[in-house]
C-alpha cells in the first residue's frame, strides 16, 4: 500500500447495512480502519475479499476495524457472495460515497489511521494478512 | 431459458476473468503481455456473446449492450511494480491495423452517454463504468487496475496496440504486436 503524503482527513463515510443499519466511519475514531470499495462481479475483489475477515481476526476489536463498501449492488447478490461477515459491509448503492473518496477502479482500499486521516491507498487485489500490511497496520496502532 | 444461459456466461467470463487476476499477480501470464521494466501490460479480447452475458446480467438490455459487446473489446491488466508512480490515458493508447490505418478507443464516457440516452438503470451504468479500463489512471507502486475497453471500429488483423504511459522520467510505451479481436 502506498502512503498518502498529505494524510489528509478521510471524507465522510455513512451507509446503511444489510439490515439497514447506518455505520458511520466516525463510529470508529481511535481505531485503525481498513476500507475496501469493492463489488461483487469484480474479479480482483473477490479474490481478495477472505483477506478481510482474516486480517481482520489478527488483531483486536477496538483496535483496528474492517468496513467493506459494496458498490452499485444489492444485499441479495452480496449475501449470495460474502454470507455473513465478521466485519460491516455497507452499500454505496449510487456511488457517491466512492466519488467522494475519489475511487479510481475498484478495488480500492485505505488505511484510516487513529486520528481519523487517510495514510494508505492500494488500487488493484492485495492479500491484506501479507505480512507487510500486517505491519503497516501494527505500525498505526 | 434465456435468463439462464445469461447466468452461465456470466459465470464462465468472470471465471476467465478471476484465472486471468491469478496469473496476473503470479507473473503476468497473459494472452498478450509486454513488459518494460517493472510495468507490464497484460490484454485477453474478449467475445461479444461473453460480454453480452455479463452486461445483461448486470440489468443492460440485449438491444442497448449489443454495440458494445460487437465491438472489438478486450480485457486489459496493468500492474506498475517500480517505485514511482504512472499514469496513463486512454487517449492516448491505439491500435495500428494491417493496412496501417490508426483506430483509437472508444472511451467509457462515450459509452456511458449511450447508456444515459438508452435509459439504462443506475446501478446496470455503475457497474458498467467500473468494469472499464478508466479513461485515466495514477498507479503507485504496486497498484494493478484492469478493466474492459474496445475499439472504435474493427481492426483488420493482425494489429499492433501502442499503449502509452508517463511516470517523472518521462513518456513511455508498451507495444503489442500480432493482436486479434476474439469471436464467438
Amino acid at each position: 500500500m502506498s502512503p498518502l503524503a498529505a494524510v489528509p482527513p478521510a471524507p465522510t463515510l455513512r451507509l446503511k447495512d444489510a439490515d439497514d443499519k447506518i455505520v458511520e466511519l466516525a463510529q470508529y475514531k481511535g481505531c485503525v480502519v481498513l476500507i475496501n470499495f469493492w463489488a461483487t462481479w469484480c474479479p480482483p475483489c473477490r479474490k481478495e475479499f477472505p483477506s478481510l475477515g482474516r486480517v481482520r481476526k489478527l488483531f483486536k476489536p477496538g483496535e483496528f476495524e474492517v468496513i467493506a463498501v459494496n458498490v452499485g449492488e444489492d444485499p441479495d447478490a452480496v449475501f449470495s457472495f460474502a454470507g455473513i461477515t465478521d466485519f460491516p459491509v455497507v452499500f454505496d448503492r449510487d456511488s457517491k460515497t466512492m466519488g467522494a473518496w475519489s475511487v479510481r477502479g475498484l478495488p480500492t482500499t485505505f488505511l484510516v489511521d487513529r486520528q481519523g486521516r487517510l495514510a494508505y491507498r492500494a488500487t488493484g487485489g492485495r492479500e491484506f494478512d501479507d505480512p507487510e500490511i500486517v505491519n503497516l497496520i501494527k505500525a498505526m496502532l | 431459458m434465456q435468463e439462464g444461459f445469461v447466468r452461465v456466461w456470466s459465470f464462465f467470463l468472470m471465471a476467465f476473468l478471476f484465472a486471468w487476476n491469478v496469473a496476473a499477480q503470479d507473473g503476468m501470464e497473459m494472452r498478450y503481455l509486454v513488459r518494460q521494466g517493472s510495468v507490464a501490460l497484460g490484454v485477453n479480447p474478449l467475445t461479444a456473446s461473453a460480454r453480452k452475458a455479463f452486461y445483461e446480467a448486470r440489468g443492460f438490455t440485449a438491444t442497448a449492450i449489443r454495440p458494445y459487446a460487437e465491438a472489438c473489446g478486450f480485457s486489459f491488466g496493468m500492474q506498475n511494480a517500480t517505485d514511482r508512480t504512472i499514469r496513463t490515458a486512454l487517449s492516448d493508447w491505439h491500435a495500428v491495423d494491417a493496412d496501417g490505418a490508426r483506430i483509437t478507443l472508444t472511451l467509457p464516457e462515450a459509452w456511458d452517454a449511450q447508456w444515459d440516452k438508452a435509459g439504462m438503470p443506475s446501478a446496470a451504468r455503475i457497474a458498467f463504468k467500473w468494469a472499464q479500463f478508466q479513461t485515466s489512471n495514477v498507479f503507485e507502486p504496486g497498484d494493478w487496475i484492469m478493466g474492459m475497453a474496445t475499439l472504435k471500429s474493427v481492426p483488420k488483423a493482425p494489429f499492433r496496440l501502442v499503449a502509452r504511459y508517463q511516470d517523472n522520467k518521462g513518456d513511455h510505451e508498451l507495444v503489442l504486436d500480432k493482436l486479434e479481436c476474439a469471436y464467438d
